[in-house]
């Protein structure tokens, strides 16, 4: 599948929601889209055969954050890369547990880590960092070598 | 009827690490789990922005403690392609070869600590034993038995010394009868199929809807294997076939790695005659000081000399011991990688405990988390 077999394929449905595809290397395609139809580009791609979503990841520019998709298909035998922008000071998007729920777990680690909160997530809670940690470490403006304050609560009374 | 929550962990024999799995349970039977990560997080991917490329790799042999090499390919393969380097052919044999020996190293971890659970002491050390022979193989040309520091960006550190070759073949005969003896151990014993058999079961629909990889995917049938799929270093010039099972329990997934087992063997005899015929260098020439030093870390002056490379992307996935782990580097064009992100097999297989849990009983967690191989040092990062 090319990035062209992509976009003939999406383009219709998906209307103003895609931004555009581009090549990446070994992928079927760089996908981007606008957060509003976040959900339908989920659907749209997982009706495609990716049916496997391995990778959400939280990306921060300062100005603005980007959150990508890796999804993998057993028909087409390639990954597909979706991303999409939020910005900073609005960082929210629609969850895609309803359509991949693997994305489940990757979602929460991108909220607490990143900062991108995932409306209708069905466990919205932290992972790997304790509960009431009030920092997102994978933002730029999270220093190393600074002193941090930290009030770990208890996870279970 | 009384419900209650029990926590298995953080401290439980049944955990291989540092984690917590939260249990429902009415009587014995499992109505609710909730496994529990973060005690081992260390923020490696944070880290990894404040590192340069080369120094990222001793964090790679940390992420994963029983499987150190196969991480460092995997940082090491999407570094290349966001910083548009090619390694020599002969750097991605001896990655190959790194890789093959340290997923026998990882599954017989796997086997030494699975047979436990499930209350076979013996085999215990035989598993322990076999895999010394690999950790003094991979001490033999990195100089460390589980922190290696091995690979770098644009080839590998030093070539293998003289005679490794015909060691390594000698280990590998050896290794070969053990496998059938393990087998002839553990399947011909009652108390394995009466612990093992129609446990854990997680169809091939339900491993694709939650992201499960790795030997758990392939023993419900699937024939799905990256390096097959979509081969990275040499793994399209190599002969092997894939390890695959059908009854999607948990004596399939160990029916699985024994035969990985024995299909790593195979890869590792067709690597080391490559090796033997075709000398050459380990390390591509034309890379900056800053990059291009054998041996990390490089002086301060070194890094002065940086070249800024053009901007770029990096993924990569390979088919690691556990699963597919994947990784994605973004080169802003500074020495640093501006974000590093990894996706851990072992992160999806827990995070889908509920399919498989729910619905058996107490006494079956340990053997069924056993054969999910969990490592919580790539679960956390």
């Amino acid at each position: 599948m090319q990035p062209e077999d992509l976009e003939r394929a999406l383009g219709p449905a998906l209307g103003p929601t895609l931004v555009g595809v581009e090549p990446f290397v070994g992928f079927a395609g760089r996908l981007r889209f606008r957060r509003e139809g976040a959900l339908d580009v989920f659907r749209a791609v997982h009706g495609l055969g990716f049916a496997h979503l391995s990778l959400v990841g939280g990306i921060d520019w300062v100005d603005h954050r980007e959150v990508f998709y890796v999804a993998w298909s057993d028909d087409a035998r390639q990954y597909v890369l979706l991303s999409t922008e939020v910005p900073a000071n609005d960082a929210h998007l629609e969850s895609a547990t309803p359509v991949w729920p693997s994305a489940d777990w990757h979602e929460r680690e991108t909220w607490e880590l990143v900062d991108i909160s995932f409306d209708h997530h069905p466990d919205l809670r932290h992972l790997l960092t304790p509960d009431g940690y009030a920092f997102h470490p994978l933002l730029r403006s999270f220093k190393l070598h600074e002193p941090e304050e930290l009030e770990v609560k208890t996870r279970h009374v | 009827m009384s419900e209650m929550w029990i926590n298995m962990g953080p401290q439980h024999p049944m955990t291989h690490g540092l984690w917590n799995l939260r249990v429902r349970i009415d009587g014995e039977v499992i109505l609710d789990v909730d496994p529990e990560m973060g005690y081992l997080h260390r923020g490696i991917e944070k880290i990894s922005e404040d590192r340069h490329y080369n120094e990222v790799i001793t964090l790679m042999d940390r992420t994963c403690y029983v499987a150190g090499l196969s991480w460092e390919h995997l940082y090491i393969l999407a570094s290349e392609q966001a910083l548009h380097i090619q390694p020599p052919e002969r750097a991605q044999y001896l990655r190959v070869l790194c890789e093959e020996f340290q997923r026998i190293a990882s599954h017989l971890m796997w086997y030494a600590a699975f047979v436990q659970d499930i209350g076979l002491m013996t085999p215990f050390l035989y598993g322990m034993r076999d895999r010394d022979l690999i950790l003094d193989l991979f001490q033999s040309y990195t100089g460390a038995r589980m922190t290696y520091e091995y690979m770098r960006v644009g080839g590998v550190r030093n070539d293998l010394p003289p005679g490794f070759t015909d060691q390594a073949r000698k280990v590998l005969d050896w290794l070969g009868p053990r496998f059938d003896e393990y087998d002839r151990l553990c399947l011909g014993s009652d108390i394995f199929h009466k612990r093992c058999d129609n446990l854990g079961v997680l169809k091939a629909n339900d491993c694709v809807r939650h992201g499960v990889t790795g030997p758990m995917l392939r023993s419900a049938g699937l024939r799905r294997d990256l390096r097959k799929d979509r081969p990275y270093a040499v793994y399209d010039q190599l002969d092997f076939e894939v390890a695959r099972a059908d009854t999607a329990d948990v004596t399939g997934r160990y029916l699985v790695r024994m035969e990985e087992m024995r299909q790593s063997i195979r890869i590792l005899r067709q690597v080391l005659d490559w090796l033997d015929h075709h000398p050459g260098p380990v390390l591509a020439h034309e890379l900056p000081r800053w990059l291009g030093a054998p041996y990390a870390p490089v002086g301060r002056e070194g890094y002065l000399l940086k070249r800024h490379y053009p901007k770029g992307v990096g993924f990569s996935s390979i088919e690691e011991p556990h699963g597919e782990a994947q990784a994605y580097v973004v080169n802003e064009g500074g020495e640093h990688p501006y974000r590093v992100k990894f996706r851990s097999p072992v992160f999806a297989n827990v995070s889908a405990a509920r399919q498989y849990l729910i619905g058996y009983r107490v006494a079956d967690i340990p053997p069924i988390m056993g054969s999910v191989d969990v490592c919580v040092g790539e679960v956390d990062r």
